[in-house]
């Protein structure tokens, strides 16, 4: 029996599940007879998976990316902000079940969030887990509290993880961001951490501090004054703190809420 | 009362839409191969679809229907930046195609490449096929073709692929060389 018997169209059809049981039979009928048909269809299918493969994962729009990340909307900048508080708060809550955690890195049970590549959905776990099956290794650390025993324990992770991933080929990226009244511990003359954070800064030049400007206009604004608020040196200022998380969780990095 | 109801209904069927977000990106990714053009794509569809969310009659066919928007607006798109091409004869050629640099990657820089070569009208209804599982009826209504046009442009498509990724790879690299060339 000739290949041809089947046309292409029709052997399409039934790779397809175009038609009913009686054709569908048919085509199972000729390929018993003939195994060049069973062959097509295969080579059918197969085609079918590669496509399937090419466009499983399309490549994103950097520009349309970046632009969705800083022109959140109001509500989803609240959205977002309450996001991160919910997700502040559970973590924090896992964190606290943990029994005597000294140091995070040190009871290494320091619970983190990233968000994953393959299903496009925030995934949690603990800091060291999530780095390392996942080969994460740029991590944003936030704070959003003047308490000195949670910027201890900031500064505290950072260095653990800057000191894990000391070789610079690791690619190993810190930042620590600071919105609501932690930009205080970041303001030149206001921190009672500037002789340490100036230390980390040279001994990591993978380490940086970033300040909420929309939390140090809120402070210039209750403070009433005329200037800009003076932050210690090499201290980034980012325009919002929840937007630069989310852009670098877009991106890829680990986020971890003390 | 009706007005939060109507609120309500847009506020669920624009979730919906979000839903949809990904395929259409991926189907207008493969349609034109650029990503900037791809987002703006889904973007203008899912602008339109809301705008006209009261012409869709059957919730069951929203999925045809999105892709009947973004099918008009990639036209459009061409309609504007090419008057006189017929769009199911055009074959772009990818210019940006990266550097591959493992298997996984090359594997799918051959396919999108070889699916780049292909008229756009049998592109779209490969990609309809294989990457959304349209049967050939939506995918007639989708880019409102006969189905019979539906079945022979598959073939034609399907039978360019196998001869430009199974059978180059039979005949050995040479004639990936060439693809790769081409692209």
């Amino acid at each position: 029996m000739s290949t041809n018997h089947i046309s292409d169209d029709r052997l399409n059809a039934f790779v397809d599940d175009q038609l009913d049981a009686s054709e569908k039979s048919e085509i199972f009928e000729a390929m018993d007879t003939d195994s060049s048909i069973s062959q097509r269809a295969c080579e059918l299918r197969q085609l079918g998976e590669l496509v399937r493969h090419a466009y499983d994962r399309p490549p994103q729009s950097e520009r349309l990316r970046k632009q969705k990340a800083r022109s959140i909307h109001p509500f989803g900048r609240a959205a977002a902000a309450t996001l991160l508080v919910g997700l502040g708060a559970t973590l924090g809550w896992i964190g606290h079940q943990q029994p005597d955690a000294t140091t995070p890195m040190q009871s290494g049970n320091m619970n983190a969030m990233f968000l994953s590549d393959d299903d496009r959905a925030f995934h949690s776990g603990d800091l060291s887990t999530v780095t390392n099956e996942n080969q994460l290794k740029r991590v944003i650390v936030h704070l959003n509290t003047s308490n000195e025993a949670k910027f201890e324990k900031a500064l505290a992770t950072a260095e653990q993880l800057l000191s894990t991933y000391a070789d610079e080929s690791h690619g190993a990226e810190i930042e620590l961001v600071a919105n609501a009244s932690a930009v205080k511990m970041l303001r030149s003359g206001h921190t009672p951490y500037a002789q340490r954070i100036r230390a980390l800064q040279e001994k990591y030049f993978n380490l940086t501090f970033l300040a909420c400007k929309d939390a140090m206009d809120h402070v210039r604004e209750m403070e009433n004054l005329d200037g800009a608020l003076e932050m210690l040196p090499d201290v980034e200022v980012t325009p919002s703190a929840l937007e630069h998380i989310l852009n670098r969780m877009n991106e890829g990095w680990v986020y971890l809420n003390v | 009362m009706s007005v939060i109801a109507n609120l309500c209904k847009h506020q669920q069927f624009k979730r919906t839409l979000a839903e949809y977000r990904s395929n259409l990106y991926r189907i207008a990714y493969s349609w034109c191969h650029n990503p900037a053009l791809a987002d703006d794509l889904v973007q203008e569809t899912m602008a339109k679809a809301l705008k006209n969310s009261n012409q869709l009659r059957d919730p069951k066919t929203l999925k045809a229907w999105l892709y009947r928007i973004l099918s008009n607006c990639w036209r459009d798109h061409f309609r504007r930046s090419r008057d006189t091409v017929d769009i199911d004869d055009v074959v772009l050629v990818e210019h940006d195609t990266p550097d591959v640099r493992h298997d996984r990657q090359q594997v799918i820089q051959r396919v999108r490449a070889a699916i780049t070569l292909l008229p756009m009208g049998q592109r779209q209804v490969i990609t309809l096929v294989d990457l959304e599982g349209c049967s050939y009826i939506e995918v007639a209504q989708i880019l409102e073709i006969p189905i019979g046009t539906v079945m022979s442009r598959l073939s034609r498509a399907r039978k360019a692929l196998k001869e430009r990724l199974l059978e180059a790879e039979v005949h050995g690299d040479s004639n990936v060389c060439q693809l790769r060339t081409a692209t």
